[in-house]
């Protein structure tokens, strides 16, 4: 009883030993293993850690397409306005982190010098962030206070010979309103707002006399997939007199094309997640099949081969975890060159980027141990220590 | 001799080249297929981006000012200017005819229902329909083809039935309609009976209006052979300094940029042509599909290079790596051809042409087992093959080679350091 104890003490103590030893002497091979699976861990972590947070990044960038959310009167009301308040209330539901930008419109039809034109009074600051494809020449008018500015659409422009800094008479028959505006941007959207003039809505309640009043709003929120309809229902519950809905023109491309920059990052994750795992591999069978002698001359002096194999494992798993651990901060340093470099935002950190990295890379790491020292453990000792 | 020891050294150490040319294949192919991926995003993803729609609008060149709200135009139609319907397969025969994805033509109308009171706005359009043009049999125009985002609740009506219509959801909702119910439309005297073959969802101004086949639309409105506006969907490439140039006044441009300009697909340059086709248009991108399909490719393909050289450098230190281990493990042959005397220099031939070997046989067969990686990715993600490009192959070995030669250098040059003596004695 007490020999066998001390026995597997001893053997405890010398596995400890070997371990401790190998490490400390064969420094550059360490170095060397400790460097291939730090590289493989760290861009396993950059790359899975852009793809949990490539769906947040992109519907962000496909905002550039504007608005995405409608909000108007019911169907059927007697009415194709609503209160501007009641708008702006619904608006405010929208989390403040979600929403790009907002704009209330209200329409209605003037005479310029030379004829009719559709009247749009818009919030120019909501404006030009739900619409950043707007082409305009000339300056966006950037407070929505300025009751003296107005842009116009390029058509419009064209057939009424306007060009920026020109000014222009509004005039409304029907409220009596007649006021010379200065045009501050021609806009080009090859669209209807081409043919429209663009004020602010306090003013175009004004001339329209329509105070406080707006047909509807254009909102544009980042969404990931369906969140964008249960925010839908949700206004529609708060204020039943309004209809809120997802532009489907938008949204329905928004999902499709986010569901296709999705699967291409997955795929190509996936593939340099295998390629990586499989070059750190090639590299572990190297450094452990040149060390056959050593594992001969263990046999020679009484090691078992499963000692042999324990003790091979333990090496690479203590270099591993080391490496992963390193690896996985290189890897989201990288992640954030990465995220600056494409979005020019961070990526955030995700707790499934952990067992996505530290599982392959280990596994990995034991495979490319274990294969070399099984086929080392069954050659005879003594063949090994001639060199043959 | 030293072919001699190269030869020996493949042969002999079989197993190590093998490793190493196996890592050289996998970054390899990792880097053919990332490369090959990254020069097609962009055409790949910009037809997925047609889901937004069309992005260029045909009008009439003199057109009047539109005075239309909510979809309702507040303009007669008597009297305004209009396009000709048969010169529309003109826009297939531009120099980018390939690139023009499909297009709708539309004529918009106002009609009142079963005798109410309101003029409902009704469009004219094509849904599906087979068009003859020179070069492509299978040519579709129609909201169908370029507005995929269209929902039919029920059936699309064919281009050719006189009798069929849809009505927008919201308009559904207001009367009360649905599929299958009979409504009468008047248009000034005209008059005619329809049968609602599905509710339209688009979220937009088309959801309060009655959508026809056009020519239902241009006989009822006395219009025959005349459409209103065209949207024509177009792959295009994203605007840039040379496209927003020519946008300022094509004038600007000297012979050489007007000829790269006219020779290229950006959207300037296709309504150009489409002016240039058909006499008496006006063709304007729309700026929101157009302009935001440049922003949103341009993203993607950066990110699709920016991970492929994070791939890149991974694979390349992958590869420096290994030819470290296979290199350092060889000390006592190389202390041993010191002994008989080699000169360091003839040590280093010897490694790298090795390493030269190994990274073109490598490189090549990377590219192959990266082509097909690639088109793997393409079929699963795209549905398409991906276009290999042939810059990618010589690219690809002139890196292999240069990574393995690089990762065999500092290794060489310690090994090269040793005194034979320590090596053959095992002390090292």
């Amino acid at each position: 009883m007490a020999d066998v104890k001390k026995e597997s003490v001893t053997r405890g103590r010398m596995f400890l030993l070997v371990l401790f030893k190998s490490l400390k002497i064969r420094k550059n091979r360490v170095a060397i293993t400790f460097f291939s699976i730090m590289i493989g861990a760290s861009v396993i972590t950059a790359l899975s850690s852009v793809y949990f947070d490539i769906s947040a990044k992109m519907s962000r960038e496909l905002r550039a397409y504007g608005a995405n959310f409608f909000i108007g009167p019911k169907a059927g009301a007697e009415s194709r306005t609503t209160d501007a308040g009641a708008i702006r209330e619904a608006v405010a539901l929208v989390p403040a982190d979600k929403l790009i930008g907002a704009s209330p419109y209200i329409y209605g039809v003037v005479r310029l010098d030379l004829g009719d034109a559709v009247l749009a009074g818009v919030d120019f600051v909501g404006l030009r962030k739900l619409s950043p494809y707007w082409q305009v020449e000339g300056k966006w008018i950037s407070v929505d206070f300025d009751g003296e500015s107005c842009m116009i659409g390029k058509t419009l422009a064209k057939n009424m010979e306007l060009k920026v800094g020109d000014s222009v008479n509004v005039i409304k028959n029907e409220t009596g309103f007649q006021k010379s505006l200065t045009i501050k941007g021609i806009a080009e959207t090859g669209q209807a707002e081409d043919e429209q003039i663009f004020v602010n809505l306090e003013l175009a309640g004004e001339i329209l006399g329509q105070q406080g009043k707006a047909n509807h709003a254009m909102l544009s929120i980042v969404s990931e997939g369906t969140d964008i309809d249960s925010l839908a229902r949700n206004m529609e519950g708060k204020f039943p007199g309004l209809d809120a809905k997802p532009i489907r023109k938008v949204s329905h491309s928004d999902g499709k094309i986010l569901d296709k920059i999705k699967g291409l990052m997955a795929i190509v994750a996936v593939i340099i997640l295998t390629v990586t795992t499989l070059c750190v591999m090639t590299t572990l069978i190297a450094i452990v099949s040149e060390r056959t002698r050593e594992i001969g001359l263990m046999k020679a002096i009484g090691a078992d081969d499963r000692d042999i194999v324990r003790q091979f494992l333990s090496e690479t798993l203590t270099i591993g975890l080391a490496g992963v651990a390193a690896g996985m901060l290189l890897g989201f340093l990288l992640a954030q060159a990465l995220g600056q470099a494409v979005f020019g935002s961070f990526i955030t950190f995700r707790m499934m980027v952990l067992p996505v990295t530290l599982v392959p890379s280990i596994a990995a790491a034991l495979l490319a141990a274990a294969l070399p020292v099984r086929m080392a453990v069954r050659v005879v000792p003594a063949q090994v220590l001639k060199e043959e | 001799m030293f072919f001699l020891m190269l030869r020996q050294s493949f042969v002999k150490g079989w197993r190590r080249k093998v490793l190493a040319t196996a890592t050289i294949v996998l970054a390899a192919s990792l880097i053919t297929a990332l490369m090959n991926i990254s020069i097609d995003v962009g055409d790949k993803m910009s037809k997925e981006m047609k889901s937004y729609g069309a992005n260029i609008n045909l009008v009439p060149k003199s057109e009047n000012i539109s005075l239309e709200i909510g979809g309702v135009d507040y303009n007669p139609l008597e009297g305004q200017f209009l396009i000709e319907e048969k010169s529309l397969p003109k826009i297939k025969e531009i120099f980018w005819a390939n690139n023009i994805v499909g297009y709708a033509p539309f004529l918009k109308t106002g009609a009142e229902i079963g005798g109410k009171p309101g003029r409902i706005p009704l469009i004219g359009t094509n849904f599906d329909k087979p068009v003859a043009v020179a070069g492509d049999e299978e040519f579709r125009i129609g909201v169908k083809v370029i507005n995929p985002y269209w929902q039919v609740n029920g059936a699309w009506p064919a281009d050719d039935e006189g009798d069929s219509i849809l009505v927008g959801a919201l308009l559904a909702k207001e009367r009360g309609l649905k599929v299958g119910d009979r409504i009468d439309l008047r248009i000034g005297g005209r008059s005619g009976s329809f049968t609602v073959k599905g509710i339209l969802s688009t979220g937009g101004s088309e959801e309060s209006a009655l959508v026809a086949p056009l020519a239902v639309v241009q006989k009822m409105a006395a219009m025959e052979g005349k459409v209103q506006s065209v949207s024509v969907s177009a792959l295009t490439v994203p605007e840039d300094k040379l496209s927003r140039k020519a946008r300022r006044s094509s004038e600007a441009l000297d012979s050489l940029e007007y000829d790269r300009w006219y020779c290229t697909a950006y959207v300037s340059a296709i309504t150009h042509q489409i002016e240039e086709a058909i006499p008496n248009i006006a063709a304007r991108p729309i700026w929101q599909v157009a302009a935001s399909e440049g922003a949103v490719i341009n993203k993607i393909q950066l990110l699709m290079i920016v991970v492929t050289i994070a791939a890149f450098i991974a694979s390349g230190l992958g590869i420096s790596s290994l030819m470290v281990t296979t290199i350092m493990e060889r000390s006592r042959e190389i202390g041993l051809t010191k002994a008989l005397g080699a000169a360091d220099s003839e040590v280093y031939l010897l490694f790298l042409s090795e390493a030269a070997l190994v990274g073109v046989v490598g490189g090549l067969l990377g590219c192959a087992v990266g082509a097909l990686l690639s088109q793997v990715i393409g079929l699963s993600i795209f549905g398409a093959l991906i276009s290999f490009n042939w810059v990618v192959i010589p690219v690809n070995v002139t890196i292999s080679v240069l990574i393995a030669l690089t990762g065999s250098l500092m290794p060489s040059r310690l090994i090269t350091r040793l005194y034979p003596a320590e090596v053959l004695h095992g002390r090292r």
